[in-house]
């Protein structure tokens, strides 16, 4: 377990030198892709390396040529690093444009400056109601496909695409084992260590995080651990799209409280939804898409409540509150969270929101607003 | 001494005031004569009007509210409710009006509307769809969805084209026909585009004296007498409005009034991205002291750029064709390397001097790509630009100094470049 852990921590603490790392060894091209829907199967499929996009840890300086500082983290951070170089050994990158209006900036910016072989816009639509969504869906996801057998020069077989399918699913299985675990067992792990553990599922060639996974499972089954019967239980929320500052993870610890299981999307968001096989690939990744839980405001979706599920999961595991995560200038989180906390105010759900920047201004503000919950909820 | 620039004002764009309030009036008295109200977001609200429907629209409804001084105090009352301050403004705009509804709170009271029978949401831009699934989740409102992407490869524009049509067929018209409980009415959305047709002629007509040199009107100018041409669409009104205004135009070229007094224009400047509807005079007074005028832009070229394509006969394509047409598309336009194609063509076609990106804190539809489209633009054209960074309508988002200083320096710049 312990080896394993190792691993991923030296992964995700310089997945720049890691991924440059994979190029050379593997000799095969690198493909970005920007999170969170980028079906990264057909990039796998394609004998590629895809590898989620992510935020780095160092100030924004030439980036801001390019987007204004009032764009979100990770807009800001991956721009930087790509105009800077330090993302030259992705040979492809995918974006999806109706995530959110900031990924519409890449595009143009990619093309100027960064000039990547393969470039690719993918439009998956909101899922509303109508044949005509899914139709377009499938449309995209074909597009998608062929463009890539156009950068490789080979075609990608349904037995391809199946066999990578099942990759990721395992992947998917195998995650949920861990965060299982951690629910029947919360202390087992660091909250920190969870999130790298999915964050190097996004940057590792899937079949060896499949094997990274068994042998850290193998010694989580087997690792007993006194339980902190004191520990307040709490679920994070959010942080769509990248990767929490792991201090703050840390702080709730400190704190106090313990994460039996999140709503993160470097978290359980990132491996929620096996692909049903059962007959076309592209229609069975289609339709993973078009699942509506968990609930993601990008995706249009109002008929499902994401307070109302995420106070179910809270109930599930036992836990005494929420911790939403808000990335600054994320406008979907953004314009969804009165709701929720609406939601979590109707139905006495003790719930506080962290504000998330790129460039952390202050943690002792952050210290003290959860300071202050674990206060409130200590006494719940 | 410098020369002391003032505005030639015009009378006709004095009109609109009365047509734009008998718009909205009409709209919040529609309820009590028991006609059906519409929302709409995107460019979707032909639709209602096409079912005898009063319809609202989104960017429309955020303009007047500016103008009528009616934005602040409708913005602060979406943040007491919640909403964080760096939420679209449009749509905390919308979220404020919504609790003051609800609620009951006294606010200016042509800003007051009435909830819509049904929502179209035309998701134009993303953040579109959070503002009615936040009206779903707080009003329970009907939603008929309609999702409207930018077009970033002009190769995806087909298929995106007939995607749209489809939606339409699909779900926003039994919606329409399902919540006014007849069929739709195909034949009242060619009379609205054959009143648009006129009232675009005659607009375009108008355009010709922005590229006059000195220019005779400015994008100001313009930019209070839109409505005829978007949310006013079918309304005669708009074609008188516009023959008045062309007739004025004519008569100040004919006389060598200039827009700017005494002599014309110092600079002629290319405006990209929203018009702050609550500011206009604040900015003319930045523009104007240097002799500096706006012509055009994106935004403001986006209605009905070309009305010889309206087709009456063809209601349904020429709406779509609109927007995603093969040739002058919209959509095409809104992503940021498209932008750089009809940016070009205005710069060319209004002799500009300059690009001044309007950046809104609160709403990125328009900021995508800003340095880089003026890198790409300044290297092909040699036009300078600066960034300009406010907010449509929220006060709280304009400073004065930034905005004084980019504009300062973009002046400099022309004026180093014309003395090389």
């Amino acid at each position: 377990m312990e080896k394993a852990l190792s691993k991923i921590v030296e992964v995700t603490s310089d997945p720049y030198a890691y991924v440059a790392g994979l190029k050379d060894r593997t000799q095969k091209k690198i493909i970005g892709c920007f999170p969170m829907y980028v079906p990264e199967e057909i990039v796998h499929a394609a004998g590629l390396i895809p590898v989620v996009i992510w935020r780095g840890n160092e100030s924004v300086t030439w980036g801001h040529a390019h987007v204004p500082a009032y764009d979100c983290g990770i807009t800001r951070s991956f721009v930087d690093d790509a105009v800077r170089g330090k993302l030259s050994f992705m040979d492809g990158m995918v974006f999806h444009v109706r995530q959110c209006l900031q990924v519409g900036e890449f595009p143009l910016i990619m093309e100027r400056n960064v000039k990547p072989a393969y470039q690719k816009i993918l439009y998956l639509p909101p899922i509303y109601k109508g044949d005509s969504i899914k139709s377009f869906l499938l449309g995209d996801l074909e597009s998608f496909k062929g463009s890539l057998e156009d950068f490789t020069g080979k075609k990608i077989s349904d037995d391809n695409l199946k066999e990578s399918i099942e990759i990721y699913n395992e992947n998917r299985s195998l995650l949920e084992r861990v965060y299982e675990i951690r629910r029947e067992k919360p202390e087992i792990l660091r909250a920190r260590e969870v999130m790298q553990i999915v964050w190097s599922s996004m940057l590792m060639p899937k079949e060896d995080h499949n094997e990274l996974l068994r042998e850290l499972i193998n010694g989580m089954e087997k690792k007993s651990v006194e339980p902190k019967k004191d520990r307040i239980k709490v679920i994070p929320v959010g942080c769509l799209c990248q990767t929490l500052q792991f201090d703050i993870l840390d702080i709730i610890e400190d704190l106090g409280m313990i994460i039996p299981d999140d709503d993160l999307y470097v978290g359980s968001r990132y491996f929620a939804n096996k692909v049903k096989l059962n007959g076309d690939p592209i229609e069975a990744l289609a339709d993973r898409y078009l699942v509506k839980t968990p609930l993601c405001p990008t995706k249009g979706v109002w008929d499902v409540d994401w307070g109302v599920e995420v106070i179910k999961q809270m109930k599930e595991n036992d836990a005494k509150g929420i911790i939403s995560i808000r990335v600054k200038y994320c406008p979907p989180h953004t314009c969804y969270y009165p709701d929720f906390k609406s939601k979590m105010v109707e139905e006495g759900v003790p719930e506080v929101m962290i504000e998330m920047e790129h460039e952390i201004i202050s943690l002792e503000g952050v210290k003290t607003r959860l300071q202050s919950f674990v206060e409130t909820i200590g006494g719940v | 001494m410098g020369v002391e620039y003032k505005v030639n004002r015009l009378r006709a764009t004095g009109n609109i005031r009365p047509l734009v309030d008998k718009h909205w009036g009409d709209l919040r008295a529609a309820k009590e004569r028991g006609e059906k109200v519409a929302w709409a977001s995107g460019p979707s609200f032909m639709f209602p009007y096409s079912m005898g429907m009063k319809c609202h629209f989104m960017a429309g409804y955020a303009s007047y509210a500016g103008g009528i001084g009616a934005a602040d105090e409708l913005l602060r009352l979406a943040e007491t409710t919640g909403d964080l301050p760096e939420t679209c403004s449009y749509h905390r705009l919308h979220m404020g009006l919504v609790e003051a509804i609800k609620k009951g709170v006294p606010i200016k009271e042509q800003a007051i509307l009435p909830l819509p029978d049904l929502l179209i949401a035309g998701r134009y831009c993303t953040e579109q769809s959070h503002y009615s699934e936040s009206f779903y989740r707080r009003m329970g409102l009907r939603i008929a969805p309609l999702e409207l992407p930018f077009v970033f490869n002009k190769e995806d524009r087909p298929r995106i084209r007939e995607f749209v049509y489809r939606q339409i067929v699909e779900n926003v018209i039994p919606n329409l026909e399902d919540v006014c409980e007849k069929p739709f009415d195909y034949d009242r959305l060619s009379e609205i585009l054959s009143v648009l047709k006129k009232t675009a002629t005659l607009r375009n007509e108008c355009w010709k004296f922005l590229a006059t040199k000195p220019a005779t009107w400015t994008l100001w100018d313009y930019a209070v007498s839109m409505a005829p041409v978007i949310y006013m669409m079918g309304d005669p009104a708009g074609i008188p409005f516009y023959e008045d205004l062309l007739k004025e135009l004519q008569e100040r070229h004919e006389k060598g009034i200039p827009a700017l007094a005494p002599e014309g224009e110092k600079y002629r400047i290319y405006w990209d991205g929203w018009i702050p509807w609550a500011f206009l005079g604040k900015f003319m007074r930045k523009f104007t002291p240097h002799g500096a005028v706006c012509l055009c832009g994106r935004y403001p070229w986006e209605m009905f750029p070309h009305p010889e394509l309206i087709d009456p006969e063809h209601p349904l394509d020429t709406v779509v064709d609109w927007v995603y047409g093969e040739e002058t598309g919209l959509a095409c336009h809104m992503a940021p390397k498209g932008s750089i194609e009809l940016i070009g063509e205005l710069i060319e076609k209004y002799s500009i001097d300059g690009l001044v990106m309007f950046s809104s804190k609160s709403c990125r539809m328009w900021n995508q790509s800003h340095l880089d489209q003026i890198d790409s633009l300044d290297k092909k054209y040699g036009i300078p630009g600066v960034v300009i960074e406010a907010d449509m309508i929220d006060p709280e988002m304009v400073q004065d100094s930034q905005i004084d200083t980019r504009l300062q320096a973009l002046f400099e710049t022309i004026d180093g470049r014309r003395r090389r």
